[in-house]
This record gives C-alpha cells, sequence and structure tokens, in this order.
C-alpha cells in the first residue's frame, strides 16, 4: 500500500508542475528598433541666442540630428521619419501621447528641451518606453555651447546603454592618418574627429611620414611612428598642447607602439639587425624592458585590457601569426593555426577577444578569434584591409581599406570602414581625404 | 676517415646538384618576362651607383634572402665602395602591399640588413652602412599587379653623402 | 558482504516491481485521453522548436528540469505519429509529453483521494518550484485588474481545466505572431544565459491583464544590464502583440500562460 502511494505520489508531482502552459519563443525580429527622436523643444529666446553664438538655425532640431545619425549608424535602432510625428516638441516632452507615437511604430521616444542659461548651453533629456507608457530615464547637461555635437553623443550614449544593457561609443573620437598624393609619394597628416566624422583636425603638417598613431587610455595623449629626419622613431604626442617627444629613441628603428592599459607604459617593436623584438618603455622613469628575444620578427603588440597579457604578431613559425604572452614574456603560445597569414592583433577591451587581419589567397579579412586562438570568424573580406581597432564597448571595429590600381597606380583610395563584431552593418566612415590607421579613442565622458 | 670523408663530400655535391636542377627548373617553368620566380629581375626601375653598379637588389615574397642576381649585383657595389672609401650609404628596404604595414616595417628592416650583411662580407665596414625601411610606404610602381609588387620588394642602396 | 547483496537484491526488485506496475499505468493513460489533445498536445513546444532552435530549447530544458522531477521515460508510442518525419524525438522530449499529461479528468475520485493524502508533500514541492521564484520576484509591471494570484497553481485549479497546452496550430499561430513583435536588442552578449520567462494572464480576448518576470530580481543585479534590456524587450513584445492570437475556446487553460523568451539562438546564429 505504501509502495503504490509513493508512486503515485511521484506521478502526481510532475503533473502539477506542468499545470502551467509554456510556449517558448526562440525567434525575433533582428530588424533596428523603431525609435522616435522628437526634435528637442527650445524657446525663441532661447534659439535666437545660439543662433548668434553657433550659427545653428534651431539647436534642439540640430542636436536631435546628431542622436538620429548616431543611432541610425549604429544599426541597432531604426529611426523614424519625423515627418510622421504627430505632436509638438515641447508637448512630448511633458507628457507624451503613446497612442500617436504606437501609431508610427515606435517603440521607444527620446524627447528633450534645450535653453540658453547664463551664457551656458543646458539639454534635458526623455527615453520613454512608449509600450510601456512610461519614462525610462531623464538627465539634464550644461555646458558651454560649443559643445553641443558631444552633448547629442552623450544622449545617444546614455539611450544606447538604457536600450542595449552596454556602455555606448558614441562620445568617442578617432585619431588617423590623413593620406593624400601620389602612391608613390603619399603625403600623411595625423588627424582627429569626432566619431560621427565632424570637427576633424590636423595634427602634423605632413612634412614627414607618420603611421599608426594610437590613444592613451585617458585620450590625452597619442603615440605613433614619425620618420622625423628619416629616423623612424615612436613619437608621444600630447593632443592638448600639441608638445612632441620621441620615446623610442634607440639605435635602429622602432614602430608599432601601443599604450598599456595604465597609460603608464608605451610597448613597441624595436628592430636592429634585420631583428625585430618587442620593448616597453615606463614612461615616468623612462626604464626600457624588453619582452621578447628570439630572431624572428615580432611586432604589433598589444595588451589586455588587465595588462597581464600580450598578444602579438611573430613569424617565428616561419610565416606570420598571432602570439599571446605574458606581459613578461612568459609562456609564449600560438593562438592562429588556421590557414593563411595572420596580423595586427588587438585585444578587446571587454578582454575576451583578439581582432586581427588574415591574409589568405590574395585576400584580405578582418576577423576575430578568442584569446585562446578557437572560435575564429572573419567579418569582412576585401582586396587589401588591415588594422582593426575597437570601439570603447567592443561591439564595434574601425579599419581601412584600400582599392585596387590599375596597372598604371591609378584608382587607388584608402577609406576607414566600420563593422559590428556580428559581420553586419559594415559602413565607410566619410573622411575629407583618403585614411587609414584609424585608432579609436575611449568614452570621452565617462 | 677520408672514407667517410669523400661520402660526405660526395653526398654534399649531390645535394648541391639536385639544389641547382630544382633552381633551373623553377626558371625555366615561371620565368615570364621580367620575373623569376616572384622576383623582378628586369632593370626598368634600377638606377646606377655608378657605371654598371645596379642600386637596388629584389626579393620574393615574404623573403629576406638575396638571389644569385642580388648576390652579384651586392658584389658590385662591394667593389664601388671599396673603390669610393668616402662614400657612405643608406640601404633602403621595402615591401609590397601585401601584408600588414607593421610587419612590413620589419620586413623591410630585414631585407635592407640581409644586403647589409653581404656588403660586410665583402669587406665594408658596418660604419658607412646605415639601414633604413620603410615598409609599404614608397612603392615604385604603384600597380597592384605580381609585377608591381615584385618591383616593390626591394632593398635600395643611396649615397648618404 | 551477504547483507548488502541481500540489499541490493531487494532493491532490485523494488525497482523491477515499480517499473512493472509503472507501465501498465502510463500505458493507459493516452488511451483514456481525448485524442486530440494527447497527440497535438506533445507535438507542441518540442517539435516546432527543433529545426530551429536546439540550443535555446537545451537551455530552457535545462531550466525545466532543475525545477521538475522526472520520473519516467516511457512515452506512449503513438504520440510519434504526428511528428515531422526529420524530427527524431530525444529521450528528454519524451519526458516532457508525459509530464505535460493531465490525467484528473480520467478517474477524478481516486486521484482526488490521493492528492488529499499527500497534500502536504505537494505544497511543499511546488512552493520549490513555481511559487517561490513567482513569490520572490514579484514583478512591478502588471495592469491594475488583477487579484488571482498566478502562483498559486494548486490543485482546485488544476480540476477545472478541461486540459492542459496549446494545440500544435494554437501555439504556432501564438509563436508566430510574437515573433513578429519581437524586436531582439542586438546589442546583448551572445555568450549570456538569455532566458527571460514571463507569466501572463490573459483576458479571453487575449488581450493581458497582468505580465509578471520570473526571474524579477535578476533585472536589478549588478552585470546583468543585459537581462534587463532582454526582459524590457520581451515585455514590449507582448504588448505590442496584444491581444494575442489565443484560442477562440478553452479560456480556462489558457488563461494563465508562460512564455519563455530565448534570444540566443537568433543572436549566436
Amino acid at each position: 500500500m505504501l509502495l503504490r502511494y509513493l508512486f503515485i505520489l511521484l506521478i502526481i508531482i510532475p503533473i502539477k508542475a506542468f499545470a502551467l502552459i509554456e510556449v517558448d519563443i526562440t525567434r525575433g525580429n533582428l530588424n533596428p528598433l523603431p525609435v522616435a527622436v522628437s526634435p528637442l523643444s527650445i524657446d525663441n529666446e532661447s534659439k535666437e541666442n545660439f543662433k548668434k553664438i553657433l550659427k545653428q538655425e534651431d539647436l534642439g532640431s540640430e542636436i536631435s540630428i546628431v542622436v538620429e545619425n548616431n543611432l541610425r549608424q549604429s544599426g541597432l535602432f531604426n529611426p523614424l521619419d519625423k515627418n510622421a510625428f504627430l505632436q509638438e516638441p515641447d508637448v512630448a516632452n511633458l507628457k507624451p501621447r503613446f497612442e500617436d507615437w504606437n501609431l508610427i511604430k515606435a517603440q521607444a521616444l527620446v524627447t528633450g528641451k534645450v535653453t540658453f542659461v547664463d551664457e551656458k548651453l543646458r539639454v534635458e533629456f526623455r527615453l520613454w518606453d512608449v509600450l510601456a507608457g512610461k519614462e525610462m530615464m531623464a538627465l539634464a547637461f550644461t555646458t558651454v555651447p560649443s559643445n553641443w555635437r558631444r552633448v547629442g553623443h552623450i544622449i545617444t550614449d546614455k539611450v544606447y546603454e538604457r536600450l542595449t544593457g552596454e556602455k555606448g561609443y558614441f562620445d568617442t573620437r578617432i585619431i588617423y592618418v590623413s593620406e593624400e598624393g601620389p602612391k608613390t609619394k603619399r603625403i600623411k597628416k595625423l588627424a582627429i574627429m569626432d566619431q560621427d566624422g565632424f570637427n576633424n583636425k590636423y595634427l602634423t603638417l605632413g612634412n614627414e611620414l607618420v603611421l599608426t598613431p594610437r590613444f592613451s587610455p585617458t585620450n590625452q595623449m597619442v603615440t605613433y611612428l614619425s620618420y622625423f629626419r628619416n629616423l623612424p622613431r615612436v613619437y608621444l604626442l600630447d593632443i592638448e598642447t600639441g608638445m612632441q617627444e620621441v620615446v623610442g629613441d634607440f639605435p635602429g628603428m622602432t614602430f608599432a607602439p601601443r599604450f598599456s592599459p595604465d597609460g603608464k607604459k608605451i610597448i613597441m617593436s624595436f628592430a636592429k639587425d634585420g631583428n625585430s623584438d618587442i620593448y616597453t618603455m615606463d614612461l615616468e622613469n623612462r626604464i626600457v624592458e624588453r619582452i621578447t628575444n628570439h630572431p624572428s620578427i615580432d611586432t604589433s603588440p598589444s595588451y589586455s585590457p588587465d595588462g597581464k597579457q600580450i598578444t602579438f604578431n611573430s613569424d617565428r613559425s616561419g610565416y606570420q601569426q598571432i602570439y599571446v604572452m605574458d606581459s613578461n614574456g612568459k609562456n609564449v603560445k600560438r593562438i592562429s593555426f588556421g590557414n593563411g597569414l595572420y596580423g595586427t592583433p588587438v585585444w578587446s577591451p571587454r578582454g575576451d577577444l583578439i581582432a586581427f587581419t588574415k591574409l589568405h589567397k590574395g585576400k584580405f579579412y578582418i576577423g576575430v578569434m578568442r584569446t585562446d586562438g578557437k572560435g575564429e570568424r572573419l567579418l569582412t573580406e576585401n582586396f587589401y584591409q588591415e588594422a582593426p581597432s575597437w570601439s570603447p564597448n567592443g561591439r564595434v571595429l574601425i579599419f581601412y581599406r584600400e582599392t585596387k590600381t590599375n596597372s598604371k597606380g591609378e584608382g587607388f583610395s584608402a577609406k576607414l570602414w566600420s563593422i559590428d563584431l556580428t559581420g553586419y552593418n559594415e559602413k565607410m566612415v566619410e573622411t575629407e581625404t583618403d585614411a587609414s590607421d584609424p585608432s579609436w579613442s575611449s568614452l570621452l565622458s565617462d | 676517415m677520408n672514407l667517410s670523408k669523400n661520402l660526405k663530400n660526395g653526398f654534399l655535391i649531390l645535394m648541391a646538384c639536385l639544389v641547382l636542377t630544382a633552381c633551373a627548373t623553377k626558371k625555366t617553368s615561371t620565368t615570364s618576362g621580367q620575373m623569376q620566380g616572384d622576383t623582378y629581375t628586369g632593370t626598368d626601375t634600377v638606377k646606377e651607383l655608378a657605371k654598371g653598379v645596379p642600386d637596388r637588389v629584389f626579393f620574393a615574397t615574404n623573403e629576406t634572402v638575396l638571389t644569385t642576381a642580388s648576390r652579384e649585383t651586392l658584389r658590385k657595389q662591394a667593389g664601388w665602395l671599396r673603390k669610393n672609401s668616402d662614400i657612405n650609404v643608406v640601404l633602403e628596404g621595402h615591401a609590397d602591399e601585401r601584408g600588414t604595414r607593421e610587419y612590413n616595417l620589419a620586413l623591410g628592416e630585414r631585407r635592407a640588413n640581409s644586403a647589409k650583411d653581404y656588403l660586410m662580407t665583402y669587406g665594408i665596414s658596418s660604419d658607412r652602412i646605415s639601414v633604413l625601411s620603410y615598409g609599404k610606404e614608397r612603392p615604385v610602381d604603384s600597380g597592384s599587379s605580381p609585377l608591381a609588387w615584385s618591383k616593390n620588394r626591394r632593398s635600395v642602396t643611396v649615397k648618404a653623402n | 558482504m551477504n547483507r548488502n547483496i541481500f540489499i541490493s537484491f531487494g532493491l532490485h526488485i523494488f525497482l523491477v516491481i515499480i517499473t512493472a506496475m509503472s507501465l501498465p499505468f502510463l500505458a493507459k493513460k493516452p488511451i483514456d485521453l481525448p485524442p486530440i489533445i494527447s497527440v497535438e498536445l506533445i507535438q507542441i513546444s518540442d517539435k516546432t522548436n527543433i529545426p530551429f532552435a536546439p540550443k535555446a530549447k537545451k537551455i530552457i530544458e535545462k531550466v525545466k528540469e532543475k525545477e521538475k522531477k522526472l520520473i519516467s521515460e516511457q512515452a506512449p508510442p503513438k504520440k510519434i505519429k504526428k511528428q515531422k518525419p526529420d524530427a527524431v524525438p530525444l529521450p528528454n522530449e519524451k519526458i516532457k509529453k508525459i509530464k505535460k499529461i493531465k490525467d484528473e479528468k480520467q478517474n477524478p475520485e481516486k486521484v482526488e483521494t490521493e492528492i488529499k493524502q499527500i497534500s502536504e508533500f505537494e505544497k511543499k514541492e511546488l512552493f520549490d518550484t513555481n511559487s517561490i521564484a513567482a513569490l520572490i520576484d514579484k514583478s512591478k509591471t502588471e495592469s491594475a485588474e488583477t487579484n488571482k494570484k498566478l502562483d498559486k497553481v494548486t490543485q482546485d485549479q488544476d480540476k477545472e481545466m478541461d486540459f492542459a497546452g496549446l494545440t500544435l496550430s494554437e501555439e504556432d499561430a501564438l509563436k508566430a505572431q510574437i515573433f513578429g513583435c519581437w524586436s531582439i536588442p542586438l546589442g546583448l552578449p551572445f555568450n549570456e544565459d538569455l532566458l527571460v520567462r514571463i507569466k501572463l494572464q490573459l483576458k479571453p480576448d487575449g488581450s493581458i491583464i497582468k505580465t509578471e518576470i520570473l526571474d524579477h530580481a535578476r533585472m536589478n543585479r549588478p552585470g546583468q544590464g543585459f537581462y534587463k534590456v532582454l526582459a524590457e524587450s520581451a515585455l514590449r513584445a507582448i504588448k505590442l502583440c496584444q491581444p494575442l492570437r489565443v484560442p477562440s475556446t478553452g479560456y480556462e487553460r489558457w488563461k494563465d500562460m508562460q512564455l519563455n523568451f530565448d534570444a540566443r539562438e537568433m543572436l549566436e546564429g
């Protein structure tokens, strides 16, 4: 009898547990989220003031356009056509009629208000969940009026973070090499611009060849390779003051510089007598440390975000491959084993991936692999492209791509491109001139 | 003892013959006008340091090893340098565009150094030779073709004074 | 030594008896059930998923397994007939089928007496699984009307149900609708556990009375920002789809429903 009870009991319990109907939803659409970015409302007096200072007709509308373009560029959002908006900006910012926004299929709504207060620009914005009919976020910023584009970028970062769960990358800059002239006599200058291509500035004049600029973690400094006086050396440039100095004045060539994640060291290659090895230099006390010691070419070093490991490029196996080692040079391990040659490894800011350039059968690929070399994914293929640099949130890669020239050397161009980690959303980044060697800054305000 | 030495020599000769035949077949099979294998053998871009002294040597893809022709060129340069002991030179190493920038800088440096080493074995003091790598930054032919690339994989000897 | 063998022998016998008893017991069930339900109900949650979401299903099943005890691996043979030719049932699926079978109606008297006697234990078990999560992680997102506690899935409520589950076509219709409404946030890390379970209480016309995220506490946990984003996207999908395409009949069986949103397969794809 007891046995029977026990048995029935066993049968019944699970039945009870399953009383509720469960439906598994494993698919959805991967379409960008429809978002309405309402023009920020602005009162007439503020409008006039900003018009005088910034020469912008309607600053509220301009800032919302910055936000809108950023969101669209990310590929994760679909900003809706403003002509379809039913509500006036000022009304929407107070209390949106969600039915109206629902009608145009917006799932999220950005509203805001711009005012001129004590010679300063004050911007408040709100993010609304249209379907739930509630406010998700409200923030206000005050800054100098000339920073108005940055306000747009910061708003985008906040919206992006609230809706995707990861940090944004819009209030950032890109430093790159601007290129002009024929391929055989290319003139190269350092240039810096906002992530969306605005506020472009040249940092060098083009008298000497410059290559591979990279930001310091605080975005204050840039390290790069300059052929000043025909001596290829690693330099350090303070972006604010314009001060430059040599950091790698060794009896040979120093190149391929990068900052350590704490910004205290520069890691680079030093080539002498046909052998390139990796060295670090402490920027405070100028102590130089040799990290690799191998008769092969060791170059393109990049630290892991915790500073404990270094990934680099070496041909010690006979061909260019990617290696990982401890930051003291011990435990060297080859991680790339696919077909072809691998170069320019860059550790992602999240720490879990290494981006690289791969050359296989005459094609160049930008790809990522895990730090143990597994899970290789090629994101984009082209005739020539290289030098990926991570967005600060580790979601987007920016790199440069050159087009093939004909036998006379015509048809050449070099441009910056960005692509998502997923391999989608490949986009050209507009620059005034040809461009190469991009390096993405970290978030400027964080 | 002698026997083994003879055997060893014989073996070496045999190997050398084999290597040479390999070279020979390669020559006949892949020569296409101005290239041998994928090393440039033409004279389009070549300038002269002095009468009969070419200024540059060429390399195969991803290689830093000097070819027979390159060694001949460098011997001529060494002779010229010995005659003109007041001249110093810069060896400029270059790579083609088919490689990542930083690796190519190292590769160019290595190419220039392999030329430098050869000049030194012919008695030129290392004080008279400096080395400069341009990687792929200064192609002489801006085309994107195997021929153009072969012209760009080079080490050029330039008078420094 | 001898004693051990004896014990082992005894246990084996015990096992054999259990099996012997359970086999006919289980075999009988499906025959007693209304045929439409028993056949169609099985298909559903497993089969329609297989071609698209093997990984996601695995995760969901893992979660379920944690919560629910398995009792038998015996599957009623006739269930297989409606399966798609390429979908070979895994053992796990069979287990689930059985678990889903509702048999209260067949012999109410008998079952009821049993239930009463074991009710103490039963409650405890339920508490462990469904209620605890629901009680602790109470979502704040609910519209006013409700008074009934969803998580109190007790015997009485069970008895009201004619049968459990939706038919294949019913479930497919609902899924297809929600697939269309759910904008999966694209920025999510695809290597995380991305399962959001939401309990719904529905009106007969398919509009929502109440939604409740089962792991609500996780939303505010540090480092789980993406979970909140995902949960919110699931809630938006439900809102956007409202009224849900529910069957026109049998309100009692689907007035409470749980949706398991799993983005992993889509993001990995």
